[in-house]
């Protein structure tokens, strides 16, 4: 009952929100929204709490036949590759919703959707049956395309049109690889087993695979099927592309690993040379786009891009090492992403822009955004991959876990960690450095040098969320057992189906 | 991109340099006159003035007390020894005595002046030599370094000459600010040209105060800066001064990167543009520039009509030093408008065409140097611009 109550909190507190007598304040709401939240991340904890790290397998499982007539059941599970996220998604929807602010439009509706994507995703990460997965996987769907349309910048419209039908087609390719494995092996059995592929031949597998690797590969999103990221990431408000960039890109990569390296280990093994090489690719293109961007938001969402296909390299590789990687690199870009999302919110909010060739100096100490420049240069540090933060532990895990199967997909990779530190470093020398300013250069410096900049402060209470993040990446990096003796035993599991493609 | 609010950047123009001559020749005053004007230059200046007023006892008493001592640790405690003090220093809640040695490195440095030319004359050297006569008879240490290094100690006592010099000038200008602030208090100053004709009485009235200094070794009194030689305070120090701190300054790391080795910083000093009139007042970066310390200590003088002023614009508190820098250039710039019309070669309603002619040379030269400086405070602040 556990793992319902993960389910339940979310959704009840949503049901509770949208038929809520009379009209309560957008504060009031987002207090409720809050609590019920903290519930949820507490629920959480007490989960990791009786959770048993040395056991393999699914653990506090919940097992209830709805339909099984086609083969839907309501089976939870939770292991070493999905409590971590199930962990994190508690925390970056709180952080989402306590720095929402100033929702004057339909708070109502806001709130609830979510808290209904909280719930969903618990649900996909916990799901144990692979039609159970696909309905919480689209159930997230909807709501996200509202908040990007309804509560998005001026151009919301297009991207969440985009990103709706990107995540659609994403959908219907894992239902059909769901569906596909189904009828070629003549069974409704959605259980999440790695024996119903095992019936297949190679061609059959590769085939489903391949619809696996695209569906997920778009919510990752890998490159060539990341297109909808950027344009959403930038029209949406920055609690939104803090829960997108934290959690739901996860969602890709944790279907990646769940049910393309456990429930087709043999084709993975086939294509792993290909995966890897579309892993460096994805890298690269990624780094290269985000250096090209001066939009601080675009340029952090392809950064994501390019981080998200360490992943792909660490599940190419598929040895304990690097799968372990994987889930570091999952949790430490959630942390990292959502960090740089909501320091990149201040600024806007402050400033109301984010063009880096208007700003600059922010890191003034008297007038510009010191304490949100100095988080800004942790959170860079950490996503170059910075040792003592959570960045350099997950890419060192990945690279060391991969360099033996891959060593020309794994160098190029570490390319890109390299060109991570030049487009950080350009944000953070052209926004942060120098005399502050808001607005494009003259030309005349001494005229220049002549403007009053006027930013108000960012109070304490704003920061907070920040310094929270910032806080459990140095913790991450220091105190890397914390995460590593939950995942070790899932990801040494998951290795073994294959026993290991290098 | 939305577009940015005009209420986050607001540029001031600058006035130009056939402004600022138009009017030195016109009788107006660089900055204009408005109500918040006087308030933010008089406050500014009685704050100025708290604090040269302990600049001042402290120069004079390191110059006589600490006189070349080669470890003056406690040169900031004005001799106070009381533990309580000495835990506020070392807890820093004190003045910032170091930019009161910035002001005096720059014009020792700068070595403009009458006086400058008296510590390299020989009746000075004379001086010297007798000094540290008497001096090494007790001092082991300055008896090995003297002959050693012959220029160390005289030059240590033109340091401590400068040091004194720069004291007797800050007595009298903490008491022309705050006697100014008195003035403004009973009603007698009330606008622009009222603040800037009071600094200008006051500088001519002291302008023949004699500069003289002496110390005491062993009972005996031996002087450095005898009345013999005639050094006065308007043209020994205070021009000196103002050309030194106000005008040339000093580059600081911090603000700007400068590469002397590709003359980004002029080789000749005298085209140095780094004084308190051309700083930006804004700091880049974590660097604190030199008049940061000057903003912290009129920051514990502040007048409240003032303090609450800056609370109701921008950042409030946040920000309230870079607001005491702005005021601070705008108050400067007065001083410089009262020292300007006070050395004026003759009275601007002379009708002699000559005099109209030397007075236009007057203040082109000096047009040409403020030209350049951040004369963008000089014009009334934006109605609302500075409100949050």
């Amino acid at each position: 009952m556990l793992l319902s109550s993960l389910l339940l909190i979310p959704f009840l507190g949503c049901l509770a929100l949208m038929v809520w007598p009379g009209s309560p304040s957008p504060g009031r709401l987002r207090q409720i929204t809050i609590v019920i939240l903290v519930a949820q991340l507490i629920l959480s904890l007490v989960t990791a709490a009786q959770f048993d790290p040395a056991a393999p397998g699914l653990q506090l499982q919940e097992h209830h036949s709805w339909v099984p007539g086609i083969g839907l059941d309501y089976a939870l599970g939770v292991d070493g590759l999905s409590l971590p996220l199930v962990l994190i998604n508690g925390a970056l929807t709180l952080v989402s919703a306590v720095i929402t602010r100033d929702i004057s439009k339909r708070p109502r509706l806001y709130f609830a959707m979510l808290l209904l994507i909280s719930g969903a995703v618990n649900g996909a990460f916990l799901a144990d049956n692979l039609l159970l997965f696909f309905l919480f996987y689209e159930l997230e769907l909807i709501p996200l395309w509202l908040l990007i349309s309804v509560w998005g910048g001026v151009n919301r419209a297009y991207a969440a049109t985009k990103f709706l039908i990107f995540t659609a087609v994403s959908g219907m390719l894992i239902l059909g690889a769901f569906l596909g494995l189904a009828l070629l092996t003549g069974t409704v059995d959605f259980s999440l087993t790695p024996v119903l592929s095992e019936r297949l031949a190679m061609g059959g597998q590769l085939w489903l695979l391949g619809a696996i690797l695209i569906g997920f590969g778009i919510k990752i999103p890998l490159v060539p099927l990341h297109n909808w990221l950027p344009d959403a990431h930038t029209q949406a408000s920055t609690p939104v592309s803090v829960l997108l960039a934290g959690v739901l890109l996860k969602l890709g990569t944790y279907g990646l690993l769940r049910f393309g390296l456990q429930l087709f280990p043999e084709a993975w093994a086939r294509l792993a040379p290909a995966l890897a090489i579309w892993a460096a690719v994805s890298v690269l293109y990624g780094s290269l786009a985000a250096i090209a961007q001066t939009d601080m938001k675009r340029m952090v969402a392809y950064s994501s891009v390019g981080h998200m296909g360490y992943v792909l390299l660490a599940a190419a590789a598929d040895t304990p090492v690097s799968l372990l990687g994987a889930v570091f690199q999952m949790v430490s870009h959630g942390l990292i992403s959502a960090l740089l999302f909501l320091l990149v919110g201040i600024v806007y909010r402050k400033t109301g822009t984010r063009d880096l060739e208007v700003l600059r100096g922010l890191l003034n100490p008297e007038r510009g955004l010191p304490l949100t420049g100095s988080l800004m240069i942790v959170a860079v540090m950490a996503s170059a991959g910075l040792p003592g933060m959570a960045g350099f532990i997950s890419e060192f895990l990945v690279f060391r876990g991969s360099i033996t199967a891959f060593p020309l997909a794994t160098l190029l990779s570490m390319v890109g960690s390299g060109l991570t530190a030049v487009y950080f470093l350009l944000l953070v020398n052209r926004a942060f450095f120098g005399r502050l300013a808001i607005t494009p250069p003259s030309g005349d410096a001494a005229a220049d040098a002549r403007l009053d900049v006027q930013l108000s402060s960012v109070a304490p209470r704003e920061t907070i969320p920040a310094l929270a993040l910032a806080a459990s990446i140095v913790f991450l990096g220091l105190v890397p057992s914390s995460l590593g003796s939950l995942s070790e035993v899932a990801s040494t599991a998951l290795a073994n189906l294959t026993a290991g493609v290098g | 991109m939305p577009v940015i609010s005009q209420d986050l950047v607001q540029s001031n123009l600058a006035i130009d340099q056939a402004e600022v001559k138009r009017r030195l020749l016109a009788g107006e005053t660089l900055l204009t006159d408005t109500p918040d004007h006087v308030l933010e230059v008089v406050g500014v200046l009685e704050s100025y003035g708290e604090v040269l007023d302990a600049y001042s006892i402290n120069l004079i008493y390191q110059a006589e007390e600490q006189f070349l001592n080669p470890f003056p640790i406690f040169k900031f405690l004005d001799g106070d020894l009381n533990p309580a003090k000495i835990w506020r220093h070392l807890n820093h809640d004190r003045i910032n005595f170091e930019y009161a040695e910035y002001c005096q490195k720059a014009m020792f440095w700068h070595a403009t002046g009458g006086m400058d030319a008296y510590l390299d004359s020989a009746e000075f050297a004379d001086n010297c030599r007798r000094i540290i006569a008497a001096k090494r008879r007790r001092d082991p240490l300055l008896a090995l370094l003297n002959p050693l290094f012959p220029g160390f100690l005289p030059e240590l006592i033109r340091s401590a000459a400068t040091t004194h010099a720069l004291g007797q000038f800050w007595r009298v200008m903490s008491d022309l600010f705050l006697d100014l602030a008195a003035a403004e208090r009973e009603g007698r100053v009330c606008s622009i040209p009222q603040v800037v004709d009071f600094i200008k009485d006051g500088l001519v009235a002291a302008a023949a105060n004699p500069i003289e200094y002496s110390v005491e070794i062993d009972g005996e009194r031996f002087w450095v800066l005898p009345p013999q030689a005639g050094l006065t305070f308007l043209v020994d120090v205070a021009v000196p001064y103002v050309e030194a701190v106000f005008l040339r300054g000093m580059p600081f790391l911090g603000t700007v990167s400068f590469n002397a080795q590709a003359q980004q910083i002029s080789p000749d000093q005298a085209k140095f543009t780094y004084g308190a009139l051309y700083a930006d007042p804004l700091p880049s970066m974590g660097a604190g520039i030199p008049p940061s310390l000057l903003m912290q200590d009129m920051y514990r003088h502040l007048p409240e009509k003032l303090h609450q002023w800056y609370l109701e614009r921008t950042r409030g508190e946040g920000d309230v030093r870079v607001k005491i820098c702005m005021s601070f250039q705008k108050s400067m710039f007065c001083v410089t408008n009262a020292a300007i019309n006070g050395t004026m070669p003759h009275p601007l309603t002379s009708s002699d065409t000559a005099a109209q002619a030397a007075n236009a040379a007057y203040a082109e030269a000096w047009a040409q140097r403020l030209g350049i400086a951040r004369t963008d405070c000089l014009a009334a602040s934006l109605p609302g611009g500075l409100k949050s």
